[in-house]
């Protein structure tokens, strides 16, 4: 006589499930209508930012020595936290032969669009107590981010030049900088034209720490927050230096080599970064995920009529439950006026239909000018 | 994974006991080199190479960069012969340790930017400050042996091929033309070095490596993969047109009689005058090819000899 | 248009020489083989992508080129056939046709293209078949191209690759892959760019099927 075994259902806690089955801990949380994160589905979650104060031209910064940030921005995005810092150099351009006094031939043709743009050189590092190689989540988010960055516009080549400004000493022994476009600026430095070009370039690093979800959309709003505060410093030529030249030779060859580091930054002196104000833009994320009807709670009989819908669009991905089991994302940069800058969709498992992405692009907008209230 | 290629016991001795008979499974004669095939693209300095199954693609490109502090009258020039999986999965992506990858990149530096092939002096443009950096992507698309030989002749084909924007130089300022503006200039190419390879075999037990009076070893020009895998030793020399060797590689394996080393340079200096005329011809066909009005628009005068 | 070649390489289980306008692509598939402990995935195949560019050394850019891609054939693959497994997908840029400092755009769709026949070619199985295009609007903001050449692109106002998945012989449209769009644009332009490159993919996945037929023809000669 056999004996009968009693199959008892074996049950655990949510935390526990969310790691071992984190399929079926999302399909019965969104059963009852939530996220494993408790939020609704087309709820956000909130930004905190603040300007980090690192830069050397923030009123507030506290080691103002030997410091070389430019701008910076704090954002708290539930346990995620990131760090973002705008350094930046100057380099020397390939400056066309003028004929003459002819205006110098533009080196670009209006049509080319993307050549107009200045950029920024993004580096993306997500701390997680490991060192060596950037990871390919590192290197791809810096990439896109560097893409998304140069073909939006937001910052012109014009507006990374360096107005150069002289340093002269007078008589009396001292030394005086001062720059073509001030005021009191004296017929020097107005007559001073400088046979080279130079422009800034922007580095951004973005120190991610705790992830918990896709990182893309947090680090560009960041990045679009710090830029915001990016200040620039003046530049100078001394005026002795101008025309420095080092004569070499070799193997019987000879000539006078320029000296190429002569340029300097005022360590006062400051300009703020001119962004393209119609550009900016903030990033907002979306995942979509068909219900299965069979990891779904029962239901009441009274709701038994009610038509569900197959699949539900979640916004702002979190945890480690949402992005396991989602492989469906929408992702969307978008100005205020819904003006887009980036969209990129990838269609895994689910089906994304177009009703979704107009939704998301709706919710994107709304997102975007909530974002902007804040810097 | 980056795992050698076995190559089964039964097809091993098959292959060396058909050398020992005078036969190679390509029916080729031993000395007998495959037909080397050559491809230039739309672009300047876009080439692909072929040599029986062996595929290669080369692409030159330059930029402007400043020129090392020690060395401001010279430009920069710069070969890459990175391998990937699809050469075939003994390759490992972004790993070009293994032995045979880095003796391939060692012979080709040796070959072609050592021994100056490339005018690096013609690169320069103001010194000191600014110099074309040319460089030679070598791309390994299937590999059935002799990748150095045909690396040579891809990067040495590119390189003649290639056509840099003109420069305008006034003082310190430079500009370029962008080669819609005006006439792109070659590179100056100062000899055209060929890398021939000879694979021996040993078809006797290892005791006959000591050389004696019964020195039978079997000598092949331009092996395959399969050959490549089973041979005992390699040799590689390098020679260009007026009869100089550039470079001689031996690195190990079986010991070669020294007269024979002799025989395989007047062996390879053939191959490497019909090669140089080959590629001297494919560059003249293609030029015709680019410039079908050439002698129409050709504003030069009749002239009496 | 599109000139396509498939088996062209020896020691690969599959492969593809694809031609789009400006820019050309090889691609090599080898599979499945036995994976680095690393790259083992229990129950799936796992992928390796490999993206290398024409001039230069890979860098983030092919990176980025190497997870859209992946993004794109992950789903389609039938991964659960090969468990413990390894495929390797090797794409070689032998002609960019565009300016590779500011777009991968027109290599982006080559590629997952390419990646479809060599896929084929190889022998391993997908669930359905997909095809992409890449897509431009004119700084007028009017114009929409369809595989735009190297001077139209530079002009767009935003660049767009779409890749469908497809269906019923290559006729339905079953799911969105990947749409990735860059530039300045807005919701209107969006969906007429969905609309036309809806279109355009299954112009492309006909001709890709041509391919398919031709390979079949000459694999199949003996029969």
């Amino acid at each position: 006589m056999s004996k009968a075994v009693e199959v008892r259902p074996m049950t655990f806690y949510p935390e526990v499930l969310a790691r071992i089955a984190p399929d079926l801990s999302m399909q019965r949380h969104l059963s009852l209508g939530l996220r494993p994160s408790l939020r609704a589905s087309e709820e956000f979650r909130n930004v905190e930012i603040s300007d980090g104060k690192l830069s050397c031209a923030s009123k507030e910064t506290v080691n103002r020595s030997g410091n070389n940030i430019l701008g910076s921005n704090v954002l708290k995005c539930g346990k995620t936290m990131i760090v973002t810092s705008i350094t930046g150099g100057v380099v020397e351009e390939n400056v066309p032969v003028e004929q003459d006094d002819e205006e110098p031939a533009l080196e670009n043709s209006d049509a080319d669009r993307a050549s107009q743009f200045g950029c920024i050189y993004p580096v993306v590092e997500v701390e997680c107590g490991r060192a060596g190689a950037p990871t390919d989540e590192e290197m791809t988010l810096s990439q896109r981010i560097y893409n998304c960055f140069l073909h939006s516009g937001l910052l012109s080549k014009e507006a990374l030049k360096v107005s150069v400004g002289v340093k002269s000493t007078n008589a009396d022994g001292q030394a005086s900088i001062q720059y073509p476009d001030e005021k009191d600026s004296t017929d020097l430095a107005k007559s001073f034209k400088p046979r080279r070009k130079w422009t800034y370039v922007l580095y951004a690093k973005i120190q991610v720490f705790s992830r918990d979800g896709p990182l893309f959309e947090l680090c560009w709003n960041s990045l679009i927050y710090a830029l915001q505060t990016t200040q620039l410093p003046r530049a100078f030529v001394d005026e002795r230096t101008t025309d420095l030249k080092i004569p070499v030779s070799m193997r019987g060859r000879s000539a006078a080599i320029r000296e190429t580091f002569d340029i300097l930054c005022d360590p006062v002196k400051f300009q703020p970064l001119k962004l393209n104000a119609e550009n900016i833009s903030f990033a907002s994320n979306f995942a979509v995920i068909e219900l299965d009807p069979e990891a779904q709670l029962p239901k009441d009989d009274d709701d038994m009529q009610v038509d569900s819908p197959t699949s539900v669009l979640l916004a702002d991905i979190q945890g480690e439950a949402e992005e396991a089991s989602v492989s469906s994302i929408v992702s969307v940069v978008t100005g205020t006026a819904g003006n887009m800058k980036h969209f990129k969709a990838i269609g895994g498992d689910s089906k994304i239909t177009l009703d979704m992405i107009k939704k998301s692009i709706k919710l994107a907008k709304l997102r975007s000018s909530d974002l902007e209230g804040k810097s | 994974m980056a795992k050698e290629i076995e190559i089964s016991t039964s097809e091993a001795k098959f292959l060396i006991e058909a050398l020992r008979q005078g036969l190679r499974s390509d029916s080729r004669k031993f000395e007998e080199t495959r037909d080397v095939g050559i491809k230039f693209g739309k672009d300047y300095g876009d080439v692909t190479v072929t040599m029986g199954k062996t595929k290669v693609h080369c692409r030159i490109s330059c930029n402007i960069a400043q020129p090392y502090e020690d060395r401001p009258f010279e430009g920069l020039f710069f070969i890459s012969t990175e391998t990937s999986p699809m050469a075939g999965p003994q390759f490992e992506n972004g790993n070009n340790t293994g032995e045979d990858e880095v003796l391939c990149s060692r012979i080709i530096e040796k070959a072609v930017r050592r021994s100056g092939a490339l005018d690096v002096e013609g690169l320069c443009i103001v010194a000191g400050s600014k110099c074309w950096a040319v460089r030679a992507d070598v791309h390994f698309l299937n590999c059935d042996g002799g990748f150095i030989d045909v690396s040579c002749i891809a990067v040495m084909c590119g390189l003649l091929h290639f056509r840099k924007p003109d420069v305008t130089i006034s003082g310190e300022q430079v500009t370029i033309h962008p080669v819609e503006e005006r006439e792109p200039v070659p590179l100056g190419v100062l000899h055209v070095p060929i890398c021939v390879t000879f694979s021996f075999f040993n078809p006797e037990d290892a005791e006959e490596n000591i050389k004696g009076e019964s020195n039978n070893e079997i000598c092949l020009l331009d092996a395959t993969l399969k050959e490549e895998l089973l041979r005992d030793g390699t040799l590689t020399v390098t020679l260009n047109k007026n009869r100089e060797v550039v470079q001689v590689s031996k690195a190990g394996g079986l010991p070669m009689d020294a007269l024979t080393l002799m025989d395989c340079c007047h062996k390879a200096f053939k191959i490497t005058e019909t090669l140089t005329d080959q590629i001297n011809e494919e560059l003249k066909l293609d030029a015709e090819s680019r410039n079908k009005y050439a002698a129409l628009l050709s504003s030069e005068n009749a002239r009496v000899s | 248009m599109l000139f396509a070649q498939t088996g062209v390489l020896e020691l690969v289980d599959g492969s593809c020489k694809l031609q789009c306008g400006e820019t050309t692509v090889m691609c090599s598939v080898t599979g499945p083989i036995e994976p680095k402990a690393r790259q083992e995935l229990p129950a799936q195949l796992a992928l390796e992508i490999v993206v290398r560019p024409c001039r230069g050394v890979p860098s983030t850019r092919e990176k980025l080129l190497e997870d859209q891609v992946r993004g794109v054939v992950t789903p389609v693959l039938a991964r659960y056939l090969y468990p413990r497994q390894l495929a390797q997908l090797c794409f070689q840029i032998l002609e960019s046709g565009e300016p590779e400092e500011l777009y991968s755009s027109k290599e982006l769709s080559a590629c997952i293209n390419a990646a479809f026949l060599a896929l084929v070619d190889a022998g391993i199985g997908i669930q359905a078949s997909f095809a992409s295009v890449c897509l431009s609007i004119l700084e007028d903001g009017q114009r929409l191209l369809v595989n735009p050449s190297q001077a139209e692109l530079i002009e767009s106002r935003s660049t767009h690759v779409l890749a469908l998945q497809l269906a019923a012989g290559a006729k339905k449209v079953e799911n969105l892959l990947l749409l990735e769009s860059y530039g300045d644009f807005d919701e209107q332009t969006l969906l007429q760019v969905l609309q036309t490159g809806e279109e355009a993919c299954v112009k492309t996945a006909l001709e890709l099927r041509k391919v398919i037929e031709q390979k079949l023809q000459k694999d199949f000669v003996w029969r």
